[in-house]
């Protein structure tokens, strides 16, 4: 059994590579205008589908199609805005779960709209690199790497840095960051917070779409996938603590381990109650996230 | 405050729309089924099912009776994928549009939260796809089903397997941990036990579960085939997590939701070599005088009508129709029925034996089975050439069974 | 907020009451009686919901927990143990306070979305240990003994939907209890200054929120006769709850009460008679929702309470003056 700790390992990590790119959007709308929105999986599968009949029409690699959905519904996403932020901003009122309500909201009408226009069935998005594996056979010690996930891995990693990179060195970052600590000081001292807040919005939305064309091409797509990527982001950005970006990573890659561990080495059935057990304990030891850093 | 009282006041009287029944020239059928919610996909396949029972009786002018024909009108309840709605929704059915008969949910929670309220009414329901066993041990004096449970066909499928050459040897076998699902595994384990399978692995997971870790555990073990009890898209991200690890196990078994178009639509070319259980497929040789001749044109006509190739989920929804037109037929009993009718139908519906073109329906009257259909063999099916094809039991097979499974890479 | 003239108030409520215990008298069908109850039960958990919710400001994604807990807790009495129904109520309202009891210590000292999510996850634990054990019979779920009568179960939620009601009524806006609830939302540090204990009002709102909870899953199981994992212990109890609680208006309980049956009202009549339209549903509900609390961020019985307030100021102008 010792033999399977480095597949354990790698299966954790390639979980936790999906989950991070399922989160770290949501992460960011979640720490700077302070959104919780519950319409996040719902992006995810508007994004699968648009991949998927993008591949359907053109047939090519569905990858290809990335920046397609991430302008596309960056696009959506910077319109969308000026109303959520009107929502989130009421004096009355707790603003926070009024949007939360709202995206509640917003989440029906795009699973309704899905339905209706995308119907019941399971699809898939065909991609090239779902084909392969690396394998490593020596005696009875077996290690294998699908490629889709590794795919998958560095995509979530690519994005985390550019965030990061976004955040921290660039003008807009800091604009950003002032917003996230102070919206009113921000405005003073030159910051158009509409403007900045409709450009993360726009980032976040465009993200979880594009995430979406990845999903479908690991897992399966259907008009009914949203909620179940809605309650895996919150899970994870949460863990993470709120808002702070870097956190992301790790939390995504702990909830993908316990589920490796447990699906290999326990009994199989156990998964999600541990899953589920072991965030609330950690969230009672560690009150703001893994880290203590979140808001 | 007054527009407080005011207000309740307009929601109470909204609550309760006034109805109206008496002497009519039509039957008027129920229908629960989960529209929407999580098992929505079922749900439909059971509406569309029905809907297709229904155009088709009136596009013959209906259901004749001593002479006179009586058109068949459907009332629609959405269960929502929970039980209390489905019981709401029988209640409704019941008592305010009082329907003569119900065609019922795709699930077997639905249908244990309708069964009661109809018991309560007496009104018969046939079920047109719930396959899990646990409908039928609880006995409800009401309720049939025209698809038999799936500890009643899971074995059939294994039967196959088990007379290939190679005979497979060693198995993992795991379940998604749902009702229909668990007792699929847990028929599978048994099946594989009687048959001399040792069964490696036997393991029931979270629904939705990624199972990526898991695969690769199994995959150390090399067994001879895989079951898998799951839905829909559980079945596409299995075989999907099976080709990203590069695994190829020599047969790959699941049951239900191989046969549905999206299965094979989603994975193309892995979906091949894929076996399943079933009892009812398009090219099945069946002969029957009821609506449709046998099954290849029933299967044309719904691909007529719904663009897609149906299975049978949809094929059972209808003969629940097809079973009580026959027994209504029998007794000469036109609408609407009173008490003393719905009592002999059931009496009918229990010495119901007929053949239609989704094959035999006839009801046990004891037993574990009680009152679902055992008319009927099991089939195993197996994806060849992106058709669902027969291939076992003898009897039944258009085709070998292609064994062992060809690695995802080669094909 | 909300406290007018007691007397008035007491009044209306009788009169509601006495609406109420007539309506089979009114409505002899069943089917309406359903609906009516599970109105009611919609009534009793958004306002449970609301005393942790609104009142103390804890956001609770787990309340579908302590519905599920009690109504497992009455299934297994009356399956495994062989109870009559009623003596198994009290121990499913005790069981889900009990579980509040407990983990209240530890969970409410979280904040904001970590109180949420913490409970969520709580929740989902809950959800999957049901799948995970023999006594509440797996993913198979449970089936009780059928009583099919429509005015018992109809009487038995109002009288235990009102008497919360009026309980909480007293506890939230006329005794003491509710000023410190409502101290602690407001200024938690603030109330510890005051002399309060913080973590002993919370916990004890907590099991206020709970029981009433855990009570309606006891009389839901027997209702409806069947349970299983998802349909008492799903995201959809709390969801409802919430959205529920938020449209009427936090922090009160007629809020609650009213967004509770406008939602409810909405969707069974919807989906009652036109069926056909499921999908359509989804998306009238998700525009209805969206667009009331973008209008009214108070919620609809804030949004009165505030146009009162501010006619009865002007009012008092006009005598000034």
């Amino acid at each position: 059994m010792l033999l399977l700790l480095p597949q354990a390992l790698v299966d954790g990590i390639l979980i936790g590579g999906v989950f991070i790119t399922i989160a770290i959007g949501f992460s960011l709308a979640f720490g700077v205008m302070h959104i919780i929105d519950l319409a996040v999986g719902e992006w995810i599968m508007l994004g699968a589908f648009l991949g998927f009949y993008l591949t359907q029409w053109t047939n090519i690699e569905p990858l290809l199609f990335l920046p397609v959905v991430f302008a596309a519904f960056g696009i959506i996403g910077y319109f969308l805005q000026p109303v959520i932020f009107r929502v989130i901003s009421g004096i009355k009122g707790d603003p926070v779960l009024m949007g939360l309500v709202f995206t509640f909201g917003l989440a029906l009408i795009f699973k309704g709209t899905g339905l209706t226009i995308f119907g019941f069935y399971s699809h898939s998005i065909p991609s090239v690199f779902s084909a392969g594996s690396i394998s490593i056979e020596i005696g009875n010690f077996y290690l294998t790497i699908p490629i889709m996930r590794f795919v998958g891995l560095a995509y979530a990693i690519i994005i985390t840095i550019m965030l990061q990179y976004l955040l921290k060195k660039s003008n807009f970052g800091l604009a950003v960051r002032a917003l996230a600590q102070n919206r009113e000081a921000s405005g003073l001292m030159g910051i158009n917070p509409k403007k900045t807040s409709s450009y993360v919005y726009a980032i976040y939305v465009g993200i979880s779409a594009m995430t979406g064309v990845l999903i479908g091409s690991i897992f399966s797509l259907s008009a009914q996938m949203g909620a179940r990527y809605t309650a895996l982001s919150f899970f994870v950005v949460v863990l993470a603590g709120m808002g702070y970006l870097a956190g992301v990573p790790w939390a995504a890659f702990l909830l993908g381990l316990i589920q490796s561990f447990f699906l290999i080495y326990f009994n199989p059935g156990y998964t999600l109650i541990a899953v589920f057990s072991i965030l609330y304990v950690v969230l009672l030891i560690s009150p703001k996230g893994l880290f203590g850093r979140g808001w | 405050m007054k527009r407080n009282i005011f207000f309740v006041f307009v929601v109470a009287l909204l609550l309760v729309l006034p109805q109206f029944a008496g002497a009519r020239d039509f039957f008027k059928v129920g229908v629960i089924t989960s529209l929407s919610g999580p098992l929505a996909t079922g749900g439909n396949v059971t509406k569309y099912g029905y809907d297709m029972w229904a155009n088709t009786v009136n596009s013959h002018g209906g259901i004749e009776i001593q002479g006179k024909k009586y058109k068949v009108q459907l009332f629609y309840s959405d269960a929502q994928s929970e039980p209390s709605q489905a019981a709401s929704g029988a209640e409704r059915l019941a008592t305010q549009e009082k329907v003569d008969f119900v065609l019922g949910p795709y699930s077997s929670g639905a249908t244990l939260g309708a069964a009661p309220v109809l018991e309560k009414y007496k009104i018969p329901m046939i079920t047109g796809s719930a396959e899990s066993p646990l409908i039928w041990k609880q006995k409800f004096y009401y309720t049939f089903g025209t698809i038999p449970p799936v500890n009643f066909t899971g074995a059939g499928a294994i039967k196959t397997l088990a007379q290939l050459k190679p005979a497979p040897k060693k198995a993992v076998i795991l379940g998604s941990n749902d009702a229909f699902s668990k007792s699929t595994a847990e028929t599978f384990k048994e099946a594989s036990e009687k048959a001399g399978i040792k069964v490696l692995k036997f393991s029931i997971v979270p629904q939705g579960q990624d199972l990526t870790p898991f695969m690769s555990a199994v995959k150390v073990l090399r067994p001879d085939f895989i079951g898998f009890g799951g839905h829909d898209d559980e079945l596409i991200n299995l075989v999907k997590a099976l080709h990203q690890i590069d695994y190829t196990p020599k047969a790959l078994l699941m049951h239900y939701g191989v046969t549905e178009p999206a299965f094979i639509e989603a994975l193309g070319k892995d979906a091949e070599y894929v076996f399943g259980g079933s009892v009812w497929t398009g090219s099945l040789h069946t002969k029957s005088d009821i609506l449709w001749k046998d099954a290849k044109s029933y299967f044309e006509d719904a691909r007529k009508a719904f663009g897609i190739d149906v299975d049978y989920t949809h094929a059972g929804s209808t003969a629940a129709g097809i079973a009580f037109q026959a027994a209504l037929q029998k007794i000469n009993a036109a609408p609407p029925l009173k008490m003393e009718a719905r009592e002999a139908l059931i009496k009918a519906l229990e010495d119901l034996d007929i053949t239609t073109f989704y094959g035999r329906v006839n009801f046990a009257t004891e037993g574990q089975f009680y009152h679902a259909n055992v008319g009927l063999d099991p089939l195993t099916i197996q994806i060849q050439n992106g058709k669902v094809t027969l291939v076992g039991p003898e009897n039944y097979a258009e085709a070998k069974p292609w064994y062992p499974m060809k690695p995802w890479k080669e094909r | 907020m909300g406290t007018y003239i007691k007397g008035s108030t007491i009044k209306l409520f009788a009169l509601i009451f006495v609406a109420l215990l007539l309506l089979p008298l009114i409505f002899r069908n069943p089917f309406s009686l359903r609906i009516a109850t599970e109105a009611l039960m919609w009534i009793g958990l958004a306002i449970s919901w609301d005393v942790i919710g609104g009142y103390t400001g804890r956001v609770n994604f787990g309340h579908g927990a302590f519905f599920g807990i009690g109504a497992y807790i009455t299934a297994i009495l009356m399956m495994n143990w062989g109870w009559a129904f009623l003596p198994t109520l009290p121990l499913a309202g005790f069981g889900a306070g009990l579980v509040a009891f407990i983990i209240g210590f530890p969970t409410l000292r979280l904040m904001g979305a970590y109180f949420a999510i913490a409970m969520w996850s709580l929740a989902l634990a809950f959800q999957q240990l049901a799948l995970l054990m023999n006594i509440t019979g797996g993913p198979d779920g449970m089936r009780l003994p059928t009583f099919l009568n429509p005015e018992f179960f109809f009487y038995l939620m109002l009288v235990m939907v009102m008497g919360t009601f009026v309980l909480l009524w007293y506890l939230m806006e006329c005794a003491s209890f509710g000023f410190k609830v409502r101290s602690i939302r407001e200024d938690e540090s603030g109330a510890m200054a005051l002399g309060l204990n913080p973590t002993r009002i919370k916990i004890q709102a907590f099991v206020l929120s709970a029981v009433p909870a855990g009570l309606i899953g006891g009389i839901y199981a027997y209702w409806v006769s069947y349970i299983d994992p998802p349909s008492v212990f799903g995201d959809i109890i709390t969801d409802q709850a919430i959205v529920m609680t938020i449209l009427g208006g936090m922090g009160t309980l007629i809020g609650p009460a009213i967004g509770a049956v406008i939602l409810f009202a909405f969707k069974t009549v919807f989906w009652a008679y036109l069926s056909d339209y499921q999908v359509l549903y989804l998306i009238i509900l998700g525009v209805v929702i969206a667009l009331t609390v973008f209008f009214l961020p108070n919620g609809v019985w804030g949004t009165i309470n505030s146009y009162l307030d501010h006619r009865k100021s002007k009012k008092n102008d006009s005598l000034i003056s």
